[in-house]
C-alpha cells in the first residue's frame, strides 16, 4: 500500500469523525502549546537578562564577602557586608593586571527633592568616577570626587515634576533627617544597570560621589586608623585575556593581607565573579526553573499521547468490519499496521502544528504582559513538529498492531 | 494434480475448531471448480458451507489436506502471501455488501487494488469501467448509504471483479434483497458466467442455487451430494455425483429485467 493511499484513507477516517478527532487532536494541541509558550517564556526572559551584559562586562569582577554555602545562587552582592577598608582599595588597585577599582555602597536616604517636588527615596548610590568609564551621558558627565555633585539615570531625571537637568539642584534628604543640595552633573543615557550589582531593569537610581556622602566607617586592623569601609566592589581588569589570572590574584590578596579578611564573619568567604560567570549562574537558575515549567507542559503532552491511544483503540474496534474488508480484498497486516500509524500521525501532525501556532501565540502574549522581548526559540519548532510525530506513531503503535492482527473472519462478522 | 483448467481444487479437506472438543466443520471434501463454471453450494448452517468458501478464499488454510487456487497451494504460504492471493485471485461478494462506508462507489471498487500499489489514475479508471460494466456508470461517486441495495451489490460485484480474478466467490447474495432485485443480481452472475468468469456461491435458497451450472450439496462437514443441472443450453460438468438431490431443471431466473434503482 502505498503512502499517499493510506493518507487519503486515513484522512477520510478523520473527517468521518469531526468532534472525536478534533477533540484528540487538542489533547495534543494543548501539550505541544504549553511547552512551546514556556520555551519562548524561558528564552525570552534569558535574551532579556543576557541582552543587558555590555561589551565590557566580561572583565569587571564583582567582588564582595557573601555567606558560604550559596554557592554564587544569591546573586550579585547577596549577603556581603561592609569589610572592604579604603586600605584594601589602595592595595587592590596594585595588583598586577588591574586597572582600576571602584567601590559600590548605598547611602540611606528618604526623600530626593528637586524645583519643590520631593520623592520618597531609600537610598542613593555612593561610588567613583571611574564607575561611569563605559557609560554614555545625555548629558553632562560624572561627578567629581570630593563635591556635592549627583549623576542621574534617565528615569531619575524625568521622576521630578520639572526634569532635573544638568546645573539644577536636587536635595537629598539623608536617613538621619538632614538634606544636602547637591547639583547635577550628567545624566545618563539609559536607565538600564551600570553594574550587576544595580540588578536587571530600569527604576530611579541616582549616584554620588563617595566623598563627601558615604560615611560607612570602620578601624581598618591593619593601618590602626579609621576609614571608609564598603560592602561591594568593582574591580576591572586591564586586559581581557588575562581576567582569569588577575581574578585570582584578587581573591588571594582579599584571603591572605586584606583587612576585608578580619573584619568578615566566619563562614564567609569572598565573591570575586565577572558579570558573565553571573549572568551564568542566574542562566543556570532560569534554564532549571524553564525545565521544570517546561516538564509540567510535558506531562500534558503525555496526556495527549494517552488520548490518541484511547481514541485510536476505540476507532480499531469499531472498524473491525472495515479492517475484514480490506483483509478480504487483499490488504495485509503490514497495509492495516500503515493505515492506522499514518492516521495516528495525521493527529499528531495536525496537533503539533496547531499546537506551535498557538504555542508562539501565547509565548507572545505572556512576554507581552510580563514586558520581555520576545525571543523565539525558533530550533524548538521543528522538535515540536516531529515530537507531534513522534506521539501519534507511539500512541497509535498498540492500536494498530492489534487493528493489524485482526481475523478477517471474526471481522466480518463483528457487527 | 491440478491441470489449467481447474481453478479451485479441494483435496480431502478437513478444517477442525478445538471448541472444547473438535469440531469438523469440515470432514474429508474433496472439490474441482473448473474454470469458467458456475457451481452452488447449499446445505444447512452448519454444515460447512461458508468454512468452504473461506478456505477457497484463502481467509482460512484447511487442518489436513490441501486447497489450491489457480495452481497454487494454499496450507503452507505466509499470510503476506495469502493475501495477496485473497486481492489478486480471489472475489468476494458477501451476503451484506461489506462496502467501506466512507468511501464512493468508484473507491469501493478500485479498494483492491490500493493494496496491490496501482496507480491513483489507473484505480479509478479501471473501477469506472468495472461500473460501468455492471451498470452504475452514473453512480461513482455515490457513496454506499446513498445506494439501493441492488445497486450496493453490483458495487460489491465491481469491486470482487476490479483485480480479473480466477474465481468469484459469493456468500449467500441474494440473502439480503428483495426477490426481484435479488433476481436482477442472479441476472448479472449469469452474464458474468457467459462471459466466462468462474463462480462458486453459497446459499441456501434452492431458487437461486438452481442459477448455476451445479449444486454440491453439503451436509456435516461432507459432500452428500453434487448434482449436475442441464439448464439453458449449459454444457454438463464433468464430475458426477451420487446424485440423490431431487434436481429440477427450473431457470427461472435468468430474465433480462433491467434493474431500476429500486430500494432494498
Amino acid at each position: 500500500m502505498k503512502l499517499g493511499a493510506a493518507f487519503g484513507m486515513a484522512w477520510r477516517a478523520i473527517k468521518g469523525h469531526k468532534l472525536r478527532s478534533t477533540l484528540t487532536t487538542l489533547g495534543i494541541v494543548i501539550g505541544i502549546a504549553a511547552v512551546i509558550t514556556f520555551v519562548t517564556l524561558g528564552a525570552s526572559l534569558s535574551a532579556a537578562i543576557v541582552g543587558d551584559v555590555g561589551a565590557g562586562e566580561a572583565q569587571t569582577m564583582n567582588v564582595w564577602a557573601g555567606p558560604e554555602d550559596t554557592q554564587g545562587g544569591g546573586g550579585p552582592g547577596f549577603g556581603a557586608q561592609p569589610v572592604f577598608t579604603e586600605h584594601d582599595l589602595d592595595r587592590l588597585r596594585n595588583v598586577e593586571g588591574v586597572e582600576s577599582v571602584i567601590p559600590y555602597g548605598q547611602v540611606a536616604t528618604t526623600a530626593v527633592g528637586h524645583d519643590g517636588d520631593r520623592v520618597a527615596t531609600s537610598g542613593v548610590v555612593a561610588t567613583t568616577p571611574a564607575y561611569f568609564d563605559d557609560a554614555e551621558f545625555r548629558e553632562g558627565g560624572s561627578f567629581e570626587p570630593g563635591t556635592r555633585q549627583v549623576v542621574l539615570n534617565p528615569a531619575a531625571a524625568e521622576q521630578f515634576e520639572q526634569n532635573a537637568t544638568v546645573g539644577s539642584t536636587v536635595t537629598i534628604t539623608l536617613a538621619n533627617g538632614s538634606t544636602v543640595d547637591a547639583e547635577v552633573a550628567g545624566v545618563l543615557d539609559s536607565s538600564e544597570g551600570q553594574s550587576a550589582f544595580e540588578g536587571f531593569g530600569g527604576s530611579p537610581r541616582i549616584y554620588v560621589s563617595t566623598d563627601p556622602f558615604y560615611s560607612t566607617q570602620v578601624e581598618s586592623p591593619s593601618q590602626s586608623e579609621t576609614q571608609r569601609v564598603y560592602s561591594l566592589l568593582l574591580v576591572r581588569a586591564s586586559d581581557p585575556e588575562t581576567v582569569e589570572a588577575t581574578q585570582d590574584r584578587v581573591r588571594g590578596y582579599l584571603e591572605d593581607e586584606s583587612d576585608a579578611a578580619d573584619l568578615a564573619p566566619e563562614d564567609y568567604q569572598f565573591e570575586v565573579q565577572t558579570s558573565e560567570e553571573l549572568l551564568e549562574q542566574l542562566q543556570d537558575v532560569l534554564d532549571r526553573l524553564t525545565a521544570f515549567v517546561t516538564g509540567i507542559a510535558v506531562l500534558s503532552l503525555i496526556v495527549g499521547a494517552i488520548g490518541i491511544a484511547n481514541i485510536m483503540l476505540v476507532s480499531v474496534t469499531e472498524r473491525t468490519r472495515e479492517i475484514g474488508i480490506m483483509k478480504a480484498v487483499g490488504a495485509k497486516k503490514r497495509d492495516v499496521l500503515t493505515l492506522f500509524l499514518v492516521e495516528a500521525s495525521v493527529i499528531g501532525i495536525i496537533g503539533a502544528v496547531i499546537g506551535t501556532l498557538l504555542g508562539i501565540v501565547g509565548g507572545w502574549a505572556v512576554t507581552t504582559l510580563l514586558d520581555f522581548p520576545l525571543t523565539f526559540p525558533v530550533e524548538w519548532f521543528p522538535i515540536a513538529v516531529v515530537v507531534g510525530v513522534a506521539v501519534g506513531v507511539l500512541s497509535g503503535l498498540y492500536p494498530a498492531w492489534s487493528g493489524a492482527r485482526t481475523d478477517p473472519i471474526e471481522a466480518l462478522r463483528y457487527e | 494434480m491440478q491441470d489449467s483448467d481447474v481453478a479451485v481444487s479441494l483435496t480431502d479437506v478437513r478444517k477442525t475448531y478445538q471448541l472444547g472438543e473438535p469440531v469438523h466443520a469440515l470432514d474429508g471434501v474433496s472439490l474441482e471448480i473448473p474454470r469458467g463454471s458456475y457451481t452452488a453450494v447449499m446445505g444447512p448452517s452448519g454444515s460447512g458451507k461458508s468454512t468452504l468458501l473461506n478456505l477457497v478464499g484463502c481467509l482460512d488454510t484447511p487442518t489436513e489436506g490441501t486447497v489450491t487456487v489457480d495452481g497454487r497451494e494454499t496450507s503452507d504460504l505466509r499470510e503476506t502471501e495469502l493475501a495477496r492471493i485473497r486481492g489478486e485471485e480471489v472475489g468476494f461478494v458477501f451476503q451484506t455488501f461489506n462496502l467501506m462506508p466512507r468511501l464512493t462507489a468508484r473507491e469501493n471498487v478500485a479498494l483492491p487494488l490500493v493494496f496491490q500499489d496501482v496507480s491513483k489514475d489507473e484505480r479509478h479508471e479501471r473501477a469506472e469501467a468495472m461500473l460501468e460494466r455492471v451498470g452504475l456508470g452514473d453512480r461513482v461517486d455515490h457513496r454506499p448509504n446513498e445506494l439501493s441495495g441492488g445497486q450496493r451489490q453490483r458495487v460489491a460485484v465491481a469491486r470482487a471483479l476490479i483485480a480479473d480474478p480466477a474465481i468469484l466467490l459469493a456468500d449467500e447474495p441474494t440473502g439480503n434483497l428483495d426477490t426481484d432485485t435479488g433476481a436482477k443480481i442472479m441476472a448479472l452472475f449469469e452474464e458474468l458466467y457467459d462471459e466466462g468468469n468462474t463462480i462458486l456461491m453459497v446459499t441456501h435458497e434452492r431458487h437461486v442455487a438452481e442459477h448455476a451450472e451445479r449444486i454440491v450439496h453439503l451436509l456435516d462437514g461432507e459432500v452428500e451430494a453434487v448434482e449436475e443441472l442441464s439448464g439453458a443450453g449449459r454444457p454438463t460438468g464433468a464430475e458426477v455425483g451420487d446424485g440423490s438431490g431431487a434436481g429440477g431443471p427450473g431457470d427461472d431466473g435468468r430474465g433480462d429485467a433491467e434493474e431500476g434503482g429500486e430500494r432494498a
